[in-house]
């Protein structure tokens, strides 16, 4: 027996082997080197082997960075305004889907398409519709009486700090909604037409019904999508890249700031302009953020659970 | 008739004419966009073969016209018909789907809009991609670019098909225009740089690395799901507690990995770092615990060798969560802008996938939308095509991690 189950092992490690191969090469490794590279300073030249040992400079460094601050906070900004409103527009188009209609699966096909394209497509797209003087909005404008001179002109929607950032949103939001929509509208089917026909009983509304029942069963779903939520905001790159290059700068005490330069694409800049050991800090402190947001989240699932428990 | 019925009728008019509208524009722009890529593929390069789409395009404006009416007219009637005939009891219900429909259909327009926008620029001649369509007569008499921008401005700006369309901005792109072609004897490097060569890279790259996933994957998946192993629970939540590092950690360290190897610039360092997929073991470890171990056994005492069991009676049984991963996998490295970004050589055209390429692309040619906009149907047509064919594979592959949480 003792010898059957040393064959068996020898012949699973020989089928995780591949896997774990890469795992350990590509997915573990990197985690130290980048500890280690993080103690590196600048080439100018862009060779590696120039790099110079700088010891904690890069983690100084950071303490001080207003651009780093500056840039998690457009993140967080990115994630409190994207997440609320693509999880309305997928509940809307799952609520508006979560009835017997003929073509359904057409609806869902269609609202699930943008996920499945390439980010940087529809980035490009959507810069061109935000276009100042050409683009499809300014020309609405223009068309439905707003004259030559108006804000989708000059500035531009994307041109202008305030706004740049929710146009952003917006079409991601747009892109990303069907995804959200197929999840609830699972949900929502797995709800069993009893539990309304009891709330029917007791003489609650269609208001009361959505809110006090349709949500709180719904609340695995939403946690779900904050939760790629957050982390979608942390690894937002192609979307600025493609739309706003991190601009339009704005003034912040000493420091000019790009209003959309969100930590994703900070890094990106830094890694670009030959700071590897400081971009490679920075992916530390990004680590570290999101290791206290996980953490926080599985506080809040696990009391969530404890009270369900009770409950029964 | 009693005031709620009068009521009644009067909002069924009005989604009626909603409706009429909707389906007269959908109908025609689809028509009209039908008609318009045909003219443009059939007709030859240069002006010439401008105007000669845009005459097959004014010939047969009539036809298609009428054939939207005659769609609108139809679908009218069915409506009004099955209204008719219904129930009274059942009417309000009637209006209440009939508002569902419209409110939806609005809602896939304004979400598909952008994508029938691009392919409608793709095809349209230099210089004209801002401007709305026209009548051709219109379009000659204006020669002073800023009468033609002004005239451009009270265009319908819903009116995006182009009246003259060309196929010159594919030929432009594939480098297959007769002036890239005499270009491309003094310059063969130069003139490898097109996104016929981009989207082969892409394929490639692609396929391989979502063939290597998948075959990695349901490797490592077996043995967590049907294996004996020491510590085989521990290993695997390590693996899913990995899940949670952002993936923007891992660019400086592969990056400087993948230069040591000298593997920059090749397409090696496209795909090499995303081989370990955790997510599809994770997927298809799930998939395989409904697989019975009485299966395995039968097998077994059949005489099947370990490779065998595995080939045999696991991929047979798994091929529909296998394609899903393939698929997924195909989809996140064909669309992997930033890592495959910072591994290109642009010096090699061998290197430059289609995301990258349309990067290039894109601040080379900043004002000339029509070349844009054929570059990157390159991306978006392809995976719109596999979409429509295996939509339920995508669907249920992105959506499985929440419905197991």
């Amino acid at each position: 027996m003792a010898i059957k189950t040393t064959k068996d092992t020898s012949v699973a490690l020989g089928f995780l082997s591949p896997f774990m191969l890469f795992f350990g090469v590509f997915l573990i490794f990197p985690i130290f080197y980048s500890f280690y590279l993080s103690f590196f300073g600048t080439t100018t030249d862009y060779s590696l082997a120039n790099l110079n040992f700088v010891g904690l400079d890069n983690y100084r460094t950071i303490l001080k960075d207003i651009q780093f601050w500056w840039s998690l906070f457009v993140t967080f900004m990115y994630a409190a305004i994207s997440i609320p409103l693509g999880i309305t527009v997928s509940m809307a188009l799952a609520l508006l889907l979560d009835n017997k209609l003929f073509g359904k699966s057409f609806f869902r096909s269609a609202f699930f398409l943008p996920n499945v394209l390439d980010m940087l497509v529809v980035g490009v797209i959507w810069t061109l519709i935000y276009a100042p003087e050409h683009g499809i909005v300014a020309r609405l404008w223009s068309w439905a009486g707003g004259g030559g001179e108006h804000f989708f002109n000059a500035p531009g929607i994307l041109g202008h700090p305030s706004t740049a950032l929710l146009a952003v949103i917006i079409a991601m939001t747009l892109k990303g909604a069907g995804f959200g929509m197929v999840l609830l509208l699972a949900a929502l089917q797995n709800i069993p037409g009893d539990v309304y026909e009891a709330a029917d009983i007791d003489g609650a509304n269609e208001w009361q019904k959505f809110w006090l029942i349709t949500l709180p069963l719904l609340r695995p779903i939403i946690g779900f999508m904050v939760i790629t939520g957050l982390i979608g905001s942390l690894n937002a790159f192609t979307e600025i890249y493609a739309m706003t290059a991190g601009g339009p700068q704005l003034a912040l005490g000493d420091e000019t700031v790009g209003s959309t330069s969100v930590a994703g694409y900070y890094l990106f800049k830094q890694f670009n302009a030959g700071n590897y050991g400081y971009a490679a800090a920075i992916s530390y402190m990004l680590l570290i953020i999101t290791l206290v947001i996980t953490g926080v989240q599985q506080k809040i699932a696990g009391k969530k659970n404890n009270d369900g428990g009770k409950r029964k | 008739m009693s005031p709620k019925s009068i009521a009644r009728t009067v909002l069924f008019l009005i989604l009626m004419a909603i409706m009429i509208v909707m389906v007269f524009g959908i109908s025609g722009q689809v028509i009209k966009y039908g008609v318009m890529v045909m003219a443009a593929v059939s007709s030859g390069e240069g002006v010439s073969g401008t105007e000669n789409a845009a005459s097959i395009m004014s010939k047969t404006n009539e036809f298609m016209a009428s054939l939207s009416i005659i769609i609108t007219a139809l679908v009218s009637i069915f409506v009004v018909k099955k209204y008719a005939g219904s129930n009274e009891r059942v009417r309000w219900e009637f209006l209440r789907r009939m508002f569902l429909y419209e409110i939806l259909m609005a809602g896939v327009i304004l979400v598909l809009f952008p994508f029938f926008w691009m392919l409608c620029t793709a095809f349209k001649p230099a210089g004209q991609e801002l401007l709305f369509a026209k009548p051709v007569g219109q379009e000659q008499a204006l020669d002073n670019s800023a009468e033609q921008d002004q005239a451009s401005l009270h265009g319908n700006p819903f009116d995006i098909i182009p009246e003259s369309p060309t196929f010159d901005n594919f030929r432009r792109v594939l480098k297959i225009d007769s002036k890239s072609k005499s270009m491309g004897v003094i310059d063969p490097v130069e003139n490898k740089k097109n996104f016929g060569t981009y989207f082969l890279n892409s394929l490639l790259v692609s396929t391989t690395a979502a063939f290597l996933v998948t075959f990695f994957s349901a490797m490592a998946a077996y043995v967590f799901s049907k294996k004996p192993l020491p510590f085989k629970k521990n290993i695997f939540i390590f693996l899913l507690a990995t899940m949670m590092i952002p993936g923007m950690m891992f660019m400086v360290p592969q990056f400087f990995m993948i230069c040591k190897m000298g593997l920059f610039g090749t397409k090696w360092a496209m795909f090499l770092p995303h081989l370990a997929s955790v997510f599809g073991v994770f997927m298809l470890k799930q998939f395989m615990d409904t697989i019975p171990d009485s299966l395995l056994e039968a097998a077994q005492i059949d005489g099947a060798s370990e490779w065998q069991v595995f080939r045999v009676v696991i991929i047979p049984l798994s091929i529909p969560i296998i394609l899903t991963l393939f698929l997924l996998t195909f989809l996140s490295n064909w669309s992997n802008f930033l890592w495959q970004l910072i591994v290109t050589d642009f010096e090699n055209p061998l290197s430059i996938t289609l995301p990258v390429g349309l990067a290039l692309f894109r601040g080379q040619y900043v004002s000339e939308l029509g070349l844009i906009m054929s570059a990157s149907c390159f991306s978006i047509v392809p995976v719109a095509v596999l979409f429509l064919f295996a939509q339920r594979y995508f669907i249920e592959g992105m959506t499985q991690g929440a419905v197991k949480e």
